[in-house]
């Protein structure tokens, strides 16, 4: 299987802060700083696939898909989209990838969905007695052929969302990034723009996209990459990820206590493995890893009446990518 | 226009509303029409037609602030509406959005035309003659690319320093006041006047009223045209130097969406 992304080493710092012409005529120091966005990400999209970059807002997924549709220049690294090397051959990329990177806000909202449509196509270089045919197969792919004449403004945002993926198959291309695609949509309307991928990657497309949301990366993605700090800290197909967490069960307990709980943590710690402790107002919330909730459970109970605690909430759920990204990490996705 | 045709009655009544109060003013300091004032005038300007002059004026500052600010407040406007990376994103050159917004402000402009010649004749009975408005045509078109340039040039920096609109009000003044807008450029002093004479708006303005208001033919304005190509031709192609490296920058700094 070939290739559809390849990236190696890929660096990307900004500058913090700023160095006016003033403060060089006067010689004074720079004082920026420079903030690593992306870390030496290694990254290797198969032709094909759906792969994810899962990971919390700030952690470089954005400026990862940004360099790799030619928005942003890395400071160090190499990237080739569909065998061209990105740095010399930028307009080429463009052409052979569908990019959908800023949604609802990159359309033009006083033009209606086959305007816009008409627009892009031109700037796509789609010949002219193509465009109408491609624009119709855009629509129908995303479901909005029948409000193909209505004005944006009168879409609702998973409307505006289908249009814009509409527009980055304009070019009909093997590759397309997704950045965020769900994010701001109501459930419904996040299923059904997450059907419309599906469709694609059964049209013999690659999908490379970015997500927040671990339900989505689990759900949609072949192999998924956890990013953190603009490092990738896992990456694997989901069953895999979710089997490093070596439990079949995690159990979540809410107790109220009053000390700092050693002694509890340090009993229940024995029956399960304490992946997360936080106290709070004399609760203490705990994720613990098991095998068996059904064994966990009466033990966490027997610990709490062992130091005077109480057992305020228990929730048993599966394994999930937060659990992963937790234990790569230590910290939860959505904080 | 399409789906606001509100928009037609600026560009209807503004070229009229604003030179037609100049020239009233004109009429009220100089006593109307006394031949010394008039005299006095035609000795700067090079013409006793006061009307013509302010009129020919007004429109080439339409112009200026159509061309000056167009190109830039599309790409701005692109900018923060959040379009421009989708825009960047289709293998079009780049140069395309930097130079295209400005065809779509042309009808407007040939509009203010249309509608000075006619309000002209019907508010101040200053008829010009069909062949005139034909070579005023011609000197027209030979300046449009220059201020398209110009303006392609400040709508780079909207690439890497985003809100350039004070800049760009700042050399509308500045044009208005140098290169002959509203009064003749003799009237600045001498070293302003040496600034004029590298704007390729002074020569389209003055070139303009010359074969309009003094009858000139084209062969009288022709080293004028020449210089405005050549003036246009180093614009240009400094814009998209200046564009390139500037679109660099935003690409490795990410300026491109942000605002």
């Amino acid at each position: 299987m070939s290739s559809a992304v390849v990236a190696t080493g890929l660096v990307k710092e900004f500058e913090k802060g700023r160095h006016t012409i003033w403060q060089r005529l006067r010689r004074e120091p720079d004082r920026r700083t420079r903030f690593r966005a992306v870390d030496g990400i290694d990254l290797r999209v198969e032709t094909g696939e759906i792969f994810g970059l899962l990971g919390p807002n700030g952690a470089g997924k954005t400026t990862t898909m940004k360099m790799l549709s030619t928005l942003l220049e890395p400071t160090s690294g190499t990237i080739e989209v569909l065998g061209i090397d990105v740095a010399r051959r930028p307009r080429e990329v463009r052409a052979r990838l569908g990019a959908m990177l800023s949604g609802e806000r990159s359309l033009y909202w006083k033009l209606t969905g086959r305007e816009n449509l008409e627009y892009f196509a031109a700037l796509y270089h789609v010949p002219p007695k193509e465009t109408k045919a491609r624009i119709d197969r855009s629509l129908a792919a995303v479901k909005l052929s029948d409000r193909e004449d209505d004005y944006v403004e009168r879409y609702s945002t998973g409307m505006r969302q289908r249009l814009a993926l509409a527009r980055a198959l304009l070019p009909d291309p093997p590759l397309v990034i997704l950045d965020e695609p769900t994010v701001g949509l109501d459930p419904q309307s996040a299923r059904d723009l997450r059907d419309r991928v599906r469709d694609l990657r059964a049209q013999g497309r690659t999908i490379l996209l970015t997500t927040h949301y671990m339900e989505e990366a689990d759900q949609l993605c072949d192999r998924v990459a956890i990013i953190d700090h603009g490092k990738i800290v896992a990456l694997d197909s989901p069953a895999a990820l979710k089997r490093t967490i070596r439990a079949e069960e995690i159990v979540r307990l809410e107790i109220g206590l009053h000390g700092d709980g050693a002694g509890f943590l340090a009993q229940l710690g024995r029956a399960g493995t304490v992946a997360r402790q936080q106290q709070t107002n004399g609760t203490l919330a705990v994720t613990v890893h098991c095998s068996s909730a059904r064994d966990l459970v009466p033990a966490a109970f027997d610990a709490a009446r062992a130091y005077g605690a109480t057992v305020l909430h228990v929730e048993v759920v599966p394994v999930t990518l937060e659990d992963v990204f937790l234990s790569v990490t230590g910290r939860e996705l959505r904080e | 226009m399409r789906r606001y045709p509100t928009l037609l009655l600026s560009v209807l009544f503004w070229p009229i509303l604003l030179p037609a109060a100049t020239v009233l003013m004109g009429r009220a300091y100089s006593g109307s029409n006394d031949p010394q004032a008039i005299q006095a005038f035609a000795e700067r300007a090079g013409t006793s037609e006061v009307t013509g002059f302010v009129f020919v004026g007004y429109a080439m500052y339409m112009w200026l602030s159509a061309m000056l600010w167009g190109p830039g407040s599309a790409l701005r406007t692109e900018q923060v509406r959040g379009s421009l990376e989708a825009v960047f994103l289709t293998p079009t050159s780049r140069l395309v959005p930097l130079f295209a917004p400005p065809i779509a402000a042309l009808p407007a402009i040939i509009l203010d035309f249309a509608v000075i010649f006619p309000a002209m004749w019907l508010l101040f009975g200053v008829a010009l003659p069909l062949d005139a408005m034909l070579r005023a045509v011609v000197v027209a078109m030979v300046g449009i690319p220059a201020l398209y340039a110009i303006g392609a040039l400040f709508a780079s920096l909207v690439l890497r320093y985003g809100e350039i609109g004070p800049v760009v009000h700042l050399t509308r003044g500045i044009f208005v006041l140098a290169c002959g807008i509203t009064f003749p450029v003799a009237m600045l002093p001498a070293w302003a006047q040496i600034g004029s004479a590298f704007l390729p708006p002074t020569y389209t303005v003055a070139d303009t009223r010359a074969v309009l208001l003094r009858g000139e033919g084209l062969g009288a304005v022709a080293g004028d045209l020449i210089f405005v190509v050549a003036l246009t031709l180093i614009v240009a192609a400094l814009a998209s130097v200046v564009f390139r490296w500037l679109d660099r920058s935003a690409r490795r700094t990410g300026m491109l969406g942000r605002y």
